[in-house]
């Protein structure tokens, strides 16, 4: 039975997180963000795969700050019920609301991160691997590797044409219903090269027979076939979790 | 027989489909790159999942939908891997519209995006409440804040300040698909599986 942190086990990590973040009071949560900021730098199967997946956790993080101070404090002066926590230049701030959105920020966040974390130290290839040992069909995983393809160019497609169609006139800085009148101008351009690029790939592959051939079945790994420690660990911490919040809602 | 479910997602993705649907998920993550440029207050995340529904068929659209929340969760907007079942719900009805016939005329394609953008904000609203206390880390929250501040419970708010926003961003997006696909020539709607649906 092996225990190292590889892509099951953090499927399964997240699993827990999730569970956590549903049933544990926001203190807990708050801490489980911390541990998962920690095991950022500290595990190296959290470490980002990419500078832009390391730039995006640290966006996430400011983000994170902001959106939790922000949470709390509108909540807090919104929601009026319960005692008066503070008054700050004539507004005040309500118990209730304040609780209400502490547990709403740290929920969020904690939901968030295991998402964002899986992600950032997962690559999507490795994943979409992963998804297609686990049956996903062969035709699907083009699909999503013909998506990533897409994304690289069609931010610069969408520039292209926006400038073209700004030089032409087409009403880009006019009033709103103007402005939405002109998305047509941008979108029909790229849906339509977007059509005449798929039949051309489409055709491609119908020509060396993709759509039609039988998928050989992939055999499964030899490390898929072994129980991870840290997977039963983390299902098992959840189990346990969800049992104890029945058990708790029940004598409540 | 009915056929199985994964034998309906083959038969649609087949020829010019499977590299069109791989556009559409682009093209959601990408949309508010267009709105953005454009300074439009709309998001436009689904008019990829409206465009396959309409040109491919539902199952598409709602593996489309699906795989471009999945992605936008991958891409740093993790809270949008919760809100898959809002796209399945647009995917299968504006594909069930689509084969009724809604996107030949004008006036069904408004009727049918009012009535997706309510279908999305009630499917949505109980996510967005219980899942994430109706923050969604955006604009419309003051919305919902506001709602509460008037004395309504947070589902209700979070159900109003939906339906505030969702025909809107629904009906727009209806009516730029319709005219999209009005505008495609038949010789390139012929090669996707629903050209009959805008014919």
């Amino acid at each position: 039975m092996k225990a190292n942190l590889d892509l099951p086990s953090k499927l399964s990590l997240v699993f827990f997180l999730w569970v956590c973040a549903f049933t544990l009071p926001w203190t807990f949560q708050v801490g489980l963000c911390l541990l998962l900021v920690i095991a950022r730098f500290a595990i190296p199967a959290f470490r980002p795969v990419s500078h832009r997946s390391a730039a995006a956790f640290s966006k996430f993080i400011l983000y994170s700050i902001t959106v939790a101070l922000l949470v709390t404090c509108l909540n807090a002066l919104f929601i009026r019920s319960g005692n008066v926590v503070a008054t700050l230049l004539g507004f005040s701030f309500y118990e209730d609301g304040l609780l209400f959105g502490l547990r709403t920020a740290s929920r969020l966040i904690l939901l968030s991160f295991s998402v964002l974390m899986f992600f950032i130290s997962t690559p999507l290839t490795v994943f979409i691997d992963y998804l297609q040992s686990k049956g996903l069909p062969q035709y699907l995983v083009l699909m999503l590797l013909l998506t990533l393809h897409f994304l690289d160019h069609l931010p610069s497609r969408i520039h292209q044409i926006f400038l073209a169609q700004q030089a032409r006139g087409a009403p880009v800085d006019s009033g709103v219903l103007s402005r939405t009148r002109a998305l047509l101008s941008i979108l029909s351009p790229l849906v339509l090269s977007s059509i005449v690029e798929s039949i051309e790939r489409g055709t491609a592959l119908e020509l060396r027979g993709f759509l039609s051939r039988p998928v050989a079945s992939r055999k499964p790994e030899d490390t898929e076939t072994r129980v991870n420690l840290l997977t039963i660990c983390f299902y098992f911490m959840s189990l346990v979790i969800i049992a104890y919040s029945i058990y708790r809602w029940l004598n409540v | 027989m009915p056929k199985p479910i994964r034998q309906r997602i083959a038969d649609e993705m087949t020829g010019a489909a499977l590299p069109f649907v791989a556009f559409c998920i682009a093209l959601n993550l990408t949309a508010g790159q267009i709105t953005a440029a454009l300074k439009i207050p709309l998001y436009l995340d689904s008019i990829g999942t409206i465009l396959v529904a309409v040109l491919v068929g539902p199952w598409s659209a709602i593996i489309c939908g699906s795989a471009a929340n999945l992605l936008a969760a991958a891409f740093g907007n993790p809270s949008m891997i919760f809100f898959i079942p809002v796209v399945i719900v647009i995917g299968a009805f504006t594909g069930f519209l689509a084969r009724k016939g809604w996107f030949r005329k004008w006036y069904l394609v408004v009727i049918g995006g009012i009535l997706q953008g309510v279908l999305a904000a009630l499917v949505s609203a109980p996510i967005s409440a219980y899942v994430f206390g109706g923050v969604m880390m955006a604009g419309t929250d003051f919305l919902v804040l506001y709602f509460r501040s008037v004395g309504n419970n947070l589902l209700n708010s979070v159900i109003y300040q939906g339906l505030a926003s969702d025909p809107v961003d629904k009906l727009v997006s209806f009516l730029i698909v319709f005219f999209l696909t009005k505008n495609l020539p038949q010789r390139l709607l012929s090669r996707l599986h629903g050209a009959a649906n805008v014919g």
